[in-house]
């Protein structure tokens, strides 16, 4: 049997390796748009900050070697079609399971701007390693970052560790909206940019780019003003890369062992999956999701057998600085919060058990609070200790028998 | 595997694991080495909880949610011991581990094995090196009080389910009768302050 990967990612590395680690000793061929070992966009940021390259590679730089695989990098895939699937070289690698993971990609809002020396996407290693050079070579002190998500953010920090004069132009009222509701996340914009010295600029929008010798010299803004910047960063959303599979770009939706067909399994940011506390359907593009789907869908492959249980949409941004940003789960229901000058907590009560949460400036106790989220343990009584919480005790509060008194 | 037990009913907090710990993942090994030293890595914690004692560090689980969730290929499991093992060379302090362990045992700071004097995540190692050779954890052997116990999984649920059954048909006393005076008079001290026992 010969086994296919679209994509050299966290999901297709993970499915190989699991696919070997099964006693999988049949061909496998790796194909990427990128010419690099599988590597971790979580890690990849710290590249910018100055680690080594070789760090980003987290399961190693000889991975293709040490597991057997046939990598055909630098050559996007374009088309799986019946058993094949062809490159935009006009390669054809044909395939008897194929796993579909090719990521997501960068949408930009005038994709003319790419074509100004200056401006990147931070989305793939080669993004990054091409704004490294970019730095190196014309000595960039100063960054324009459009888009203050978690990726835009994520930037930010990164080129702010490394000695730039950083300004963040976003849109909505708070940076990190999709993680934050509007008090929390205007509480964490507030202190990140306080500890930092980012500059943000919010309810603004890049609107044109203007170059100077072919090089980018400066960018307008919604508000009329501009910045003068050698460097600007476009982080201002991505989709997922199902259109060579699907022929739109919504996803891919799979079946409990992660099927699109019998012959086609789909895992990572293309996946859409069920959320595993509430059952809702959709991307979430988040590492432990990529890591566990890939593995069931490669253990589904070997041993046809196995479902998955649901991706959760956890995360935490914390990144060159002690200042983290945490949340999980849906900002619906009644909102507990807990705060003081530093730190910023809100958990949404939804029947007794907790159907959100969000901790701003540390995490005491965040482990505790995801484990009664995705276990939906009933937590009315112990919520209001739990969010004061500032030693990491709850959970041994529980243990000893003294929780919720 | 063995792994590390705790009877939290008796810890009376002298905190010698602490310190036994500190010492172990210290580069000197010297005790006289932690005074001042900012670096210096404890991986086992006795948390107050009220009148309570308990000593905390991580629970190797297996599955592991950390394991899983680290993104920088920075946390394994020890072959040999089972142990759950973080590098922290390949650490990035991103955050992950900490946001899904279910025990809170995982912290961040600045230690001697941190790569550039960056921050990392620390977490209990199991004195893998030291179970290797056949000899207890560090945080183990420095308990007196027999709070602390290395041992196979099996084996104390068994023991428990006995010594239940034990006090449950014939009254006997799971705890020595020192134990339970200074239970008491903890509880009675915490209960006189009307604040959290150190």
């Amino acid at each position: 049997m010969k086994v296919v990967t679209v994509g050299a990612g966290v999901a297709a590395a993970e499915f190989v390796e699991t696919l070997r680690n099964e006693g999988f000793r049949g061909e496998i061929v790796m194909i990427s748009a990128e010419g690099f070992p599988p590597y971790s966009p979580c890690v990849m940021p710290f590249f910018l900050a100055g680690d080594p390259l070789e760090t980003a590679y987290w399961k190693g730089a000889d991975f293709y070697d040490r597991l057997g695989v046939t990598p055909r990098l630098g050559d996007p895939v374009v088309e799986v079609d019946d058993g094949k699937v062809r490159t935009a070289s006009g390669a054809v690698e044909t395939f008897d399971r194929l796993l579909y993971a090719p990521g997501s990609k960068d949408r930009y809002p005038e994709p003319s701007w790419l074509g100004v020396h200056g401006v990147f996407g931070f989305k793939t290693l080669s993004d990054l390693t091409a704004i490294d050079r970019h730095i190196r070579e014309t000595g960039v002190r100063r960054a324009v970052i459009f888009g203050g998500g978690f990726i835009g953010v994520d930037a930010a920090l990164a080129l702010w560790h490394r000695g730039l004069q950083v300004t963040v132009v976003h849109r909505n009222n708070r940076l990190l909206s999709r993680m934050t509701d509007e008090e929390g996340g205007k509480f964490a914009t507030r202190l990140l940019a306080e500890r930092t010295g980012i500059e943000v600029r919010l309810e603004t929008r890049v609107t044109a780019v203007n170059a100077r010798d072919g090089a980018l010299a400066s960018v307008d803004l919604t508000d009329g003003t501009w910045i003068e910047t050698p460097l600007l960063i476009v982080a201002t959303g991505v989709t997922p890369e199902s259109g060579p599979l699907t022929g739109a770009d919504q996803g891919v939706a799979v079946d409990e062992a992660l099927r699109f067909d019998p012959r086609v399994y789909a895992a990572g940011d293309v996946a859409v999956t069920p959320h595993a506390v509430d059952g809702r359907p959709g991307l979430y593009a988040l590492f432990p999701n990529a890591v566990e789907q890939a593995r069931v869908a490669a253990r589904h492959l070997v041993r046809g057998e196995g479902a998955y249980p649901g991706s959760v949409d956890a995360n935490v941004l914390r990144k060159h600085v002690d200042f983290p940003v945490v949340s999980a789960g849906r900002f619906e229901g009644e909102p507990l919060t807990w705060q003081d000058a530093d730190r910023f907590r809100r958990v949404y009560l939804k029947d007794g058990r907790i159907n959100g949460y969000m901790l701003v400036g540390d995490m005491a106790a965040a482990g505790y609070l995801h484990r009664l989220y995705l276990e939906q343990t009933p937590a009315e009584r112990e919520v209001s200790g739990l969010l004061s919480d500032t030693a990491g005790t709850s959970y041994y509060r529980r243990a000893v028998g003294l929780a919720g008194r | 595997m063995r792994k590390i037990f705790v009877d939290y009913t008796r810890c009376v907090a002298c905190k010698g694991c602490e310190i036994a710990c500190a010492v172990e993942h210290h580069p000197s090994r010297s005790l006289a080495d932690l005074v001042g030293d900012g670096r210096t890595q404890v991986n086992v914690r006795v948390l107050a909880v009220e009148h309570e004692a308990f000593p905390v560090s991580c629970r190797h689980c297996d599955p592991a949610w950390c394991m899983a969730a680290c993104p920088a290929g920075a946390i394994s499991r020890d072959p040999v011991t089972g142990a759950v093992i973080l590098d922290q060379a390949r650490c990035k302090a991103c955050g992950m581990c900490a946001m899904v362990c279910p025990f809170d045992a995982i912290a961040f700071k600045v230690t001697h094995a941190s790569p550039g004097g960056r921050e990392t995540a620390f977490k209990c190692d199991l004195c893998s090196h030291r179970v290797r050779e056949g000899r207890l954890p560090a945080c183990v052997e420095a308990c007196h009080s027999g709070a602390l116990a290395f041992r196979e999984h099996e084996e104390v649920r068994r023991d428990r389910a006995t010594r239940n059954l034990r006090e449950y048909l014939l009254g006997e006393r799971a705890l020595p009768d020192t134990f339970a005076l200074y239970r008491e008079l903890r509880r009675k001290e915490f209960a006189r302050r009307g604040e959290p026992a150190p």
